[in-house]
């Protein structure tokens, strides 16, 4: 008992980083349906931008900000630049696989040669610590959990309550359609990778606010993870996304408490395996089976 | 020529064999089956670790002053620990495909194959009496070394040898596979899986089989390297080395096994290689990270321009009787290939 409360309050935490990053993933597979393996290392690339940006003496929550805007520029610009062209060239799924894996190698060496092989830290505010319930927080940690919630809020609100929202949604169940209803799919793929992309952002940062350092492949470990969410949640299913971010981070965390950390990850590797193969037409919705990658 | 570079010869040499030889099977597997195993460098690794536990004997206690633990240690002569590497690769081949050969779309197929590589990865790493954890295994012997009693260099060019003639051999038996009915079936799969299904193959069965000779293929690629650099440690067998030969594949010519040997030349031996004679310059780890920036940017290109390698897989026409096309040609009735 005494290990198990204070793991939930850590499985909190890692939930609220798996759900930003898993809505965001989840939001831009369903709309596109490219299975964006680089999602990791653009995760890590706005950190290295918040490392940046606290470096140069701004508070990290403007980092968060400046975080946020460089994924969200970088994935519209990874997506026109790079994954369009290769799906109208006609590269399909697998092609699509091999293309992501090589963005994010190139991107992580990338970052591995420009920043060199060492471990990074954002200045942060003075710690201080928080008793709830027998679950100790520490202010970050609070912050990190109240960012997610607000995140998750303002994506519920977008999705239910406006057209663009909607407009998403009438994509991802069938472009074709969509477009033929006078739906711009082009813009709303745009919009799609550009709110993908802040999430990923955020979830890069809040990420690295919350381990004392990180490195070139931070992201890029978080990636199964994030990829676990969003399949069991239901591929571009945003709220099968947020629960599935707190079965995941809650398991990951009691196995690391319970069995032993090493095996944390395994955790959800061995969630996400099971989804695909047990039940991938249910979870992952007719949808997602049927439908080759939109562009 | 100087001993330094006759070293050096014979070392790229080795490597290129094991290169082209992991390379057929994942071309057997991906190439004409249309597998996407992304966990094939796992079936290497096991192979290899196979081979090195089968030559090392039994692993020594540590007041004994043993330094590694793994299982099954045994002092087996020559061939017989490469032969056991084939048919371990095949074995969990068999155990991996059984569960995760569905009929799943492929991006998820490579996604479920990816997970298994890292679940493999972090297994062999954190439960160190399996493998030695994350330092693995060393001081493997070397095959036949105290048999022929040659000079370093002699013994260097004497494994030479020996890579060339296994590769022979898994030349002949991918040759055969994929020139027989059963390649053409396995190829007829991997095109359009209903039609194969619909003419009474047995898809499932056949993909499995594709499946295990790649994993056969791949173990016995694993031996060779262990036994040559007589080092193992889970920490080179990661996912991206998949990647590599992923990326040798489609440069080479997917489905063509004279392309990828030439993208086994190209991609891991010539990119990753020739990169030694480069002075090294920039903090340490530079030169390795612009690798893997040119391995990537090269299966951008070729996916981009030459989709389908340097040597495309020939495509093959059967005409069907009393068809225009048929008469026309005659000659290229009962000559398919």
């Amino acid at each position: 008992m005494n290990t198990l409360v204070p793991a939930i309050g850590f499985g909190l935490v890692t939930a609220s980083i798996l759900a930003v990053a898993g809505v965001g993933f989840t939001l831009q597979f369903g709309v596109t349906n490219i299975l964006n393996l680089a999602y990791g290392d653009i995760m890590t690339a706005a950190a290295f931008v918040a490392y940046l940006v606290t470096r140069a003496g701004i508070s990290v929550w403007l980092a968060l900000v400046a975080g946020a805007a460089f994924g969200a520029v970088f994935s519209v610009l990874l997506n026109r630049g790079i994954y369009t062209p290769f799906v109208r060239h006609g590269t399909r799924l697998f092609g699509m696989i091999i293309v992501t894996i090589a963005v994010s190698l190139i991107l992580q060496n990338g970052l591995l040669a420009g920043f060199g092989a060492n471990f990074f830290s954002l200045t942060m505010p003075r710690p201080s610590t928080v008793h709830i319930a027998g679950m100790v927080f520490t202010n970050v940690q609070l912050a990190i959990i109240a960012i997610a919630v607000v995140a998750m809020l303002l994506i519920h609100v977008l999705l239910r309550y406006t057209k663009l929202g909607k407009a998403m949604r009438a994509t991802a169940t069938d472009p074709d359609l969509a477009r033929s209803c006078g739906i711009a799919t082009d813009r709303v793929i745009d919009l799609a990778w550009a709110m993908s992309g802040a999430l990923c952002g955020l979830a890069g940062v809040i990420l690295v606010m919350n381990v004392t350092a990180f490195t070139d492949t931070t992201g890029a470990q978080f990636l199964i993870p994030i990829v676990a969410v969003a399949v069991l949640g239901g591929i571009g299913q945003p709220y099968g996304a947020m629960l599935g971010a707190l079965v995941i981070g809650l398991a990951s965390e009691l196995a690391a408490a319970i069995i032993s950390p090493e095996y944390k990850d395994v955790v959800a590797f061995v969630i996400l395996v099971i989804v695909l193969l047990a039940r991938p037409q249910g979870i992952l919705s007719e949808i997602a089976t049927r439908k080759e990658v939109a562009a | 020529m100087s001993v330094a570079w006759q070293f050096y010869i014979s070392t790229v040499l080795i490597y290129l064999g094991v290169d082209v030889i992991a390379c057929w099977g994942l071309n057997l597997q991906f190439g004409v089956a249309g597998l996407v195993n992304f966990a094939y460098i796992i079936f290497q690794a096991a192979g290899a670790y196979t081979a090195a536990v089968l030559t090392l004997g039994p692993a020594k206690p540590a007041r004994l002053g043993g330094f590694q633990q793994y299982i099954g240690g045994a002092h087996l002569p020559f061939p017989l620990p490469m032969l056991a590497a084939g048919l371990v690769g095949g074995l969990l081949a068999a155990v991996v495909g059984g569960f995760a050969i569905r009929r799943l779309r492929s991006d998820y197929e490579a996604m479920v194959m990816l997970v298994v590589s890292l679940i493999a990865t972090s297994v062999a790493t954190n439960q160190v009496g399996l493998v030695n954890g994350p330092n693995g295994l060393a001081l493997v012997p070397k095959p036949l070394a105290s048999l022929v009693n040659l000079s370093p260099i002699g013994y260097q060019w004497f494994f030479t040898g020996l890579t060339v003639v296994i590769a022979v051999c898994v030349y002949w038996l991918v040759h055969v596979v994929t020139s027989s009915p059963l390649g053409r079936t396995l190829r007829a799969v991997r095109d359009n899986e209903q039609a194969a299904a619909a003419l009474g193959k047995n898809v499932t069965g056949l993909r499995m089989l594709a499946f295990v000779l790649g994993g056969v293929i791949a173990g016995i690629s694993g031996a060779i390297l262990v036994e040559f650099i007589s080092a193992w440690s889970p920490g080179s067998w990661l996912y991206p080395e998949t990647f590599v030969y992923f990326t040798a594949v489609i440069v080479g010519g997917s489905g063509n096994n004279f392309g990828v040997m030439v993208g086994a030349l190209l991609v891991p031996v010539a990119f990753l290689e020739a990169t030694r004679f480069i002075p090294q310059f920039g903090p340490p780890g530079l030169i390795d990270a612009l690798q893997w920036i040119i391995v990537g940017v090269l299966a951008l290109v070729f996916l981009w321009f030459w989709p389908r390698g340097v040597i495309p897989e020939r495509r093959r026409r059967f005409p069907v009787a009393g068809e225009a096309g048929a008469r026309r040609s005659p000659l290229r009735i009962g000559t398919p290939r």
